[in-house]
């Protein structure tokens, strides 16, 4: 080790904050400094370099002008809040992104047209084209706007974490003052409870702890004090870092950094910095907002340009490209796409899956590799006994959350005494008024290994308190780090016996020290060798399964020594503390959750990585990856095939090692090549003691591997890596603020299993939206190839501009909607997650089976549906589809008001529109009709409907819904002033029954194709 | 400049792979496989789409479409059209109503006595069509004793050829109105078997402006025996009464409305069909 034991320490050297100007770099570069480790020196200077350093005085603190000036050069000491986007930009943004650019043209276009028709007649068309696709755009952009509003302002919490008073001394007198105004070099003094108003070097403590978890993920509070311990800053004791709790005791420090600068600042910069890249659903439908775009784009201009060469006016041309576009462009899409995912999002609330941000709903169903954080989230985050050794054997505890694992035999008389010496050799005590609770969920004041004690006692025993009644404590010598031990004396139960009982429990080789005899069977034996050496066995394998382990110890203080009332002196013992006897070993760890080795099982077999990254030691990493399965039973890693083999871990090919423990400090040395060979080869991985940067990279290593990464994290420290994955994971229990602020979606029970219901959730969502998106493109096409027709054929207009809008805003909605209520059709969770790259939500075949019927004819059934209700109605109504084709000039001559039919019958302009609209209806109802069948084909991507059945009952509703809005779209009065819809005779509803079961049976012939063979032609021409 | 090139090369490979012989993707042979399928796919949905319209047609009547709600109650249409329902020109230049007295003159043809002394073809239909000769008789005579069209244009005498739209098997008025609906100044035109047609100023302002209107034809109105019409199919020649109608004195350089309209029991309006029943043009004429 040493000064420049790593290239950022080298760094941090150079960057001294001297040397830094006050104004803060932007850049890449600054970014890359900030992911570096961080820069402080301080804590390796004497109190007196530093007092130097800042010109501060140990004692008087600054002067109150020099104060002034470092608070003008260094700003105030706060967090500048991450740049938040205006709302109205946000507004904006939906108004005018997406499809909304193209419906504005259109609109735009549609207003000048009439603007132009006003202009130059004096009774223009009433043409409210214009008005409705405005409308349209505001409404949905509004929609999205306050969909997005709603998941966003969950919380805003860096400022609630600024302290709000701090106290300084300056000039030699203690002031309270604003946190703000605290700069480099001020002396402050904190006490239990407060918050640490900046980073500080602790130059004086009395008893000081500090809980460091939200920075560093240690849950243990920390001691502070004067002295360096360690090169790296975090995990030095004479620094206490800003924003974190100071729990007990108090310190004096001198501020060495503020505001931005502090490690915690930094990382909090760092977060905010962070580009977060598009979400993967985002990125498909901005892929498909672009094929769309550009179809109707150019299908738009090339009837624009053919209009204009065919000899129609240039207004009339506009009005067939703006029909064009309002065709290609399926409005309610977005909107769809939005309420599914809420629907989803309200769905995985209810599972314990809070998402913020809706797009990470899908997020999560393409996660490829998962690295979670170990405390909280696989674990219990509480300690719990999970061994013990006593007469000479390892037993096992119960540590499953709802105690139905397995018990031991509790009735040896070795166990009694061990329990006995738990108990009483415990300051721990369950918090007042919790006597109905389960023991396991009571509160306990204490600290983890000794709650653990209470909890596994009162478990297994009874009443803890009822024991410590009948054995009074006489005296106790804490424990110390000196010591490693802790002991204390008690009176015994039996009012006769006037002995007294001294328990220590302790390091077990210190405890073990004290001791010359050993319980067996409730008998003492000499500690021989052998027995020793059982001890050491048993101790080494219960450290190896990353087990915090105490060695337990009693004796009865023989009476004619210690009569009663002695007086029991425990600053300078005058009392034996040697020639106990031993009792036993007790272990504990931080037992993993009840569904986690399940739900990691699950997560393997639908193909997702799952990773390990936690700040906790490798031994113990390992041990919970082990227990969970994220190491699978029969994965070694380099250093167990070492072992097993016998030689030496340089010696070990890695890529014999499926699995892999790797080190926070060898992982900074690595390249970036170097990682993404560890990433690549190995499938189990787990990360330990890892540090908040190194966390970062680990999840870039991932994404440049191409995989989506979903990170959970609790921690401060975690939330740069939360931000950069596709989707952070937060704790919604053990959770900070920043960590829930940087997060897409929070986790509100904690539980890794929940991120695997989300897992599943998404993929459903995934494969249901392109349903949605299958059932409204195929409805989409049809809408453009009238126009065709229209322009190329001359016949009347079959189907309106107002009607398609119709047609996806109103009846296609439901239907589409109600498909994200549509079961999976198999097991989701057995495939693999989908690859970005290839399996998009809408992709070339979906695209050329909707397309690729327009191309050739404009055949399609909902066309024909539509096309066959509109040569009903001309021809039941006296034009026979023979004299339709060329009639369009006359037919939109206003001034022709003696068209002839082909029985000779003369209209006039107006009797003929009502006509063409009645045909424009007739061509909405008929898409309808064939809809149902289109839903239902779509409710199915390969099963039959036979087999999936018609279980889902939002889409029944949509069936009806969608029919009943068409019916009152045509009867409705008012109706022909309004939208020109008017009212159909009965038999025209039927008209496209035909086609409506045509599409169905082809589509059941097809899926049964796709089914009997899998891989074959059919499937890979038309599977979507 | 790198990624240009190396798109350019994507773009190119992939409109003729020549490695894997590939054109735009896809192979000879699935290229081939996926046209097949559009035939097939395509040739049944439009053997069915025809299937389905023969069908449609074998529903339909030859000689009365299946419904008329729509077409009736009649239009009533005029010569020469109005363009955006304005008759505007200027009598001291010929060229400005050339297109209407032109319109006029085609529309005529139709009605001459030579294409009407054809009898053979007016004697064919049997028992319905006996009035034939004499309704031909009526029309030419209609046609000859009324002033030439476009004769008058440039003495600020405006012609409008007025006719009921034909609408199969309808009978326009069953007999003409006799009740109190019909206004006053009809009351002296009223005849049986006559659907009258009168025209007015569409502005109270105008009233003193528009002059003389004369009315030329059977009588001035649609005489009944002319209907119904049986289509096509039963009247191949079938020519409906035309009624001239004579603007004589229209006040010049000023923008005036006027307004015809039929009456009749079967005969209706509508407030949004301004060629329903009725028609209101406006003439313009300059000096």
């Amino acid at each position: 080790m040493g000064y420049g034991r790593s290239d950022s320490y080298r760094v941090a050297t150079t960057q001294d904050k001297d040397d830094r100007s006050p104004k803060k770099k932007k850049g890449a570069k600054d970014m890359d400094d900030l992911k570096k480790e961080v820069p402080i020196t301080e804590h390796k200077m004497s109190i007196e370099e530093v007092c130097r350093k800042y010109q501060t005085d140990i004692v008087q603190g600054l002067t109150n002008a020099k104060a002034a000036e470092y608070l003008i050069r260094d700003g105030p000491n706060a967090l500048t809040p991450p740049p938040t986007t205006p709302e109205w930009v946000k507004f904006c943004r939906q108004l005018f992104g997406g499809f909304s650019v193209l419906l504005w043209t259109g609109a735009i276009l549609c207003f000048l047209a009439y603007a132009i028709q006003a202009a130059t007649e004096d009774d223009p068309a009433g043409d409210n084209v214009s008005i409705v696709l405005t409308a349209v755009v505001v409404i949905t952009g509004c929609f999205s706007y306050f969909q997005e509003a709603k998941s966003s302002k969950i919380m805003e919490s860096f400022k609630n974490m600024v302290p709000q008073q701090a106290l300084v001394i300056r000039e030699g007198e203690k002031v309270q003052i604003n946190a703000e105004e605290v700069v480099g070099g001020d002396l402050v003094e904190v006490k239990g409870g407060d918050r640490i108003p900046a980073d500080i070097r602790v130059v004086s403590a009395h008893g000081c702890k500090v809980d460091n978890s939200s920075l560093t993920g240690e849950s243990e509070p920390q001691s502070r004090s004067p002295d360096c311990t360690h090169d790296n800053p975090l995990e030095t004791r004479n620094i206490a870092f800003f924003s974190t709790n100071c729990v007990e005791g108090t310190a004096r420090g001198i501020v060495i950094c503020t505001g931005d600068n502090t490690v915690m600042g930094r990382i909090a910069t760092l977060t905010s910095g962070l580009e977060t890249g598009k979400t993967p659903i985002a990125k498909e439908i901005e892929h498909f907002i672009h094929i769309i775009t550009g179809v109707a784009v150019f299908l738009g201009l090339t009837f624009f340009i053919l209009a204009i060469v065919l000899g129609y006016s240039w207004l009339e041309a506009v009005i067939f490209l703006i029909g064009i576009i309002v065709a290609n462009v399926p409005e309610g899409l977005l909107a769809t796409v939005t309420v599914c995912l809420t629907l989803t999002a309200k769905r995985m609330a209810k599972k314990n899956c809070l998402v913020k941000n809706l797009e990470a709903v899908e997020t999560l169903g393409s996660t490829s590799t998962i690295c979670s954080d170990k405390t909280g989230t696989l674990t219990q985050n509480r300690m719990t006994v999970a061994h013990m050794w006593f007469d000479n054997q390892i037993h096992e505890a119960d540590t499953t959350e709802d105690q139905s694992g397995a018990s031991f035999d509790k009735s040896s008389i070795t166990w009694i005494s061990l329990a006995r010496v738990a108990a009483l050799c415990n300051r721990a005590q369950f918090k007042a008024g919790q006597d109905q609770l389960p023991i396991l969920k009571r509160d306990v004041a204490g600290d983890a290994s000794e709650s653990a004690l209470l909890k596994c006692i009162e478990l297994s025993c009874g009443s803890v308190r009822a024991m410590r009644d009948r054995n009074k404590k006489v005296a106790e010598i804490p424990f110390n780090s000196t010591n490693k031990y802790q002991l204390s004396v008690h009176e015994t139960e039996d009012l006769n016996d006037n002995r007294y009982l001294l328990v220590m429990k302790g390091a077990p080789e210190r405890v073990l020290e004290c001791c010359s005899t050993i319980l067996v069977q409730g008998k003492e034996q000499p500690l021989d060798e052998e027995l020793k050496e059982a001890f050491q066995n048993a101790y080494m394998e219960l450290g190896g399964l990353g087990e915090r382990v105490l060695g337990f110890c009693h004796v009865l203080l023989p009476e004619d020594q210690y009569p009663k009332g002695f007086a029991f002196d425990t600053d300078d013992v005058n009392f034996q503390t040697k020639d106990l006897c031993f009792v036993g070993l007790m272990s504990m760890i931080d037992p993993p959750r009840a569904a986690v080795p399940d739900a990691v099982g699950k997560c393997r077999s639908a193909g997702i990585k799952v990773i390990m990254v936690t700040g906790d030691h490798p031994i113990t990493a390992k041990a919970i990856a082990k227990g969970v399965g994220i190491i699978s039973e029969g994965n070694e890693t380099v250093e167990d095939i070492a072992a097993r083999l016998n030689i030496p871990v340089s010696q070990v090919n890695p890529r014999d090692a499926k699995a892999c423990v790797c080190h926070g400090t060898d992982l900074k040395d690595l390249s970036q090549d170097q990682m993404d060979d560890i990433l690549r080869n190995h499938t189990e991985i787990v990360f330990a003691r890892t540090s908040p940067q190194q966390k970062l990279i680990i999840v870039e290593g991932c994404q440049r591997l191409g995989a989506i990464v979903a990170v959970t994290g609790d921690g401060v420290n975690d939330s740069p890596a939360l931000k950069k994955a596709d989707i952070g994971v937060a704790m919604g229990i053990s959770g900070s603020d920043v960590s829930k602020q940087a997060a897409d979606m929070i986790l509100l029970d904690d539980n890794f299993a929940s991120i695997v219901t989300g897992v599943e959730e998404g993929r459903l969502i995934f494969d249901n939206l392109k349903k949605s998106i299958a059932y409204t493109l195929t409805s989409n096409i049809p809408e453009i190839t009238p126009f065709l027709l229209f322009i190329i054929v001359n016949i009347p207009l079959p189907l309106g501009t107002i009607t398609i809008l119709c047609i996806d805003l109103g009846t296609d909605m439901v239907p589409a909607i109600s498909l994200a209520y549509e079961a999976a059709e198999s097991d989701i969770m057995k495939r693999q997650p989908r690859n970005p790259f290839r399996d998009k939500l809408v992709n070339e075949r979906l695209i050329s089976i909707a397309y690729g019927q327009i191309v050739i004819v404009c055949l399609n059934p909902h066309a024909l549906g539509g096309f066959f209700a509109y040569f009903v109605i001309l021809a039941e109504n006296g034009f026979l589809p023979t004299t339709l084709v060329g009639i369009r000039l006359n037919w939109d001559d206003r001034s022709c008001n003696d068209l002839e039919d082909t029985y000779g019958q003369q209209w006039t302009y107006e009797q003929r529109k009502i006509v063409e609209f009645t045909c424009h209806t007739a061509f909405f109802v008929s898409i309808v009709v064939v809809q149902w069948a289109d839903v239902i084909i779509c409710k199915t991507r390969r099963n039959s409907v036979f087999q999936q059945g018609m279980r889902n009952k939002i889409l029944i509703f949509g069936l009806f819904e969608e029919t009943a809005l068409a019916a009152f779209l045509s009867y409705c009065p008012g109706m022909d002033v309004a939208l020109r819809m008017y009212p159909l005779k009965p038999s025209w509803w039927f008209c496209a029954f035909p086609y409506s079961f045509l599409i169905f049976v082809y589509d059941e012939v097809r899926k049964l194709l796709i089914r009997r063979n899998p891989g074959g032609w059919v499937e890979r021409e038309t599977y979507y | 400049m790198q990624a240009n090139k190396d798109s350019d090369g994507g773009w190119r490979t992939f409109v003729w792979n020549s490695e894997k012989k590939e054109f735009l993707g896809r192979t000879g042979s699935s290229w081939l496989k996926i046209f097949l399928f559009y035939v097939i796919f395509y040739g049944c949905l439009a053997g069915i789409f025809i299937g389905t319209i023969q069908a449609l047609l074998l529903t339909l009547s030859n000689y009365k479409p299946t419904y008329q709600d729509r077409v009736a109650p009649p239009g009533l249409s005029h010569t020469p059209r109005s363009e955006k329902s304005e008759i505007a020109f200027s009598l001291s230049d010929a060229s400005s109503y050339k297109k209407y007295t032109d319109a006029m003159t085609k529309f005529l043809k139709k009605y001459d006595d030579d294409k009407q002394t054809d009898q053979m073809k007016f004697e064919d239909c049997g028992g319905k069509c006996q009035l034939m000769p004499e309704r031909f008789l009526k029309c030419r005579d209609t046609v000859s004793s009324t002033p030439l069209p476009g004769r008058g244009f440039h003495t600020r005498e405006a012609w409008l050829i007025v006719k009921l739209n034909r609408i199969v098997n309808f009978s326009e008025g069953g007999r003409p109105p006799m009740n109190n609906s019909v206004e006053e100044f009809l009351l002296p035109k009223l005849k049986p078997n006559l659907i009258p047609i009168f025209c007015k100023n569409k502005r109270e302002e105008d009233a003193d402006k528009i002059g003389e209107i004369k009315f030329f034809g059977l009588g001035e109105g649609f005489p009944l025996q002319y209907y119904p019409y049986y289509g096509k199919l039963l009247h191949p020649q079938y020519l409906q009464p035309l009624v001239a109608i004579q603007f004589n004195n229209l006040t010049l350089n000023e923008e005036l409305r006027i307004e015809c309209k039929v009456f009749g029991e079967n005969i209706g309006y509508s407030e949004k069909d301004r060629y329903q029943g009725r028609f209101d043009v406006k003439f313009n004429i300059a000096s």
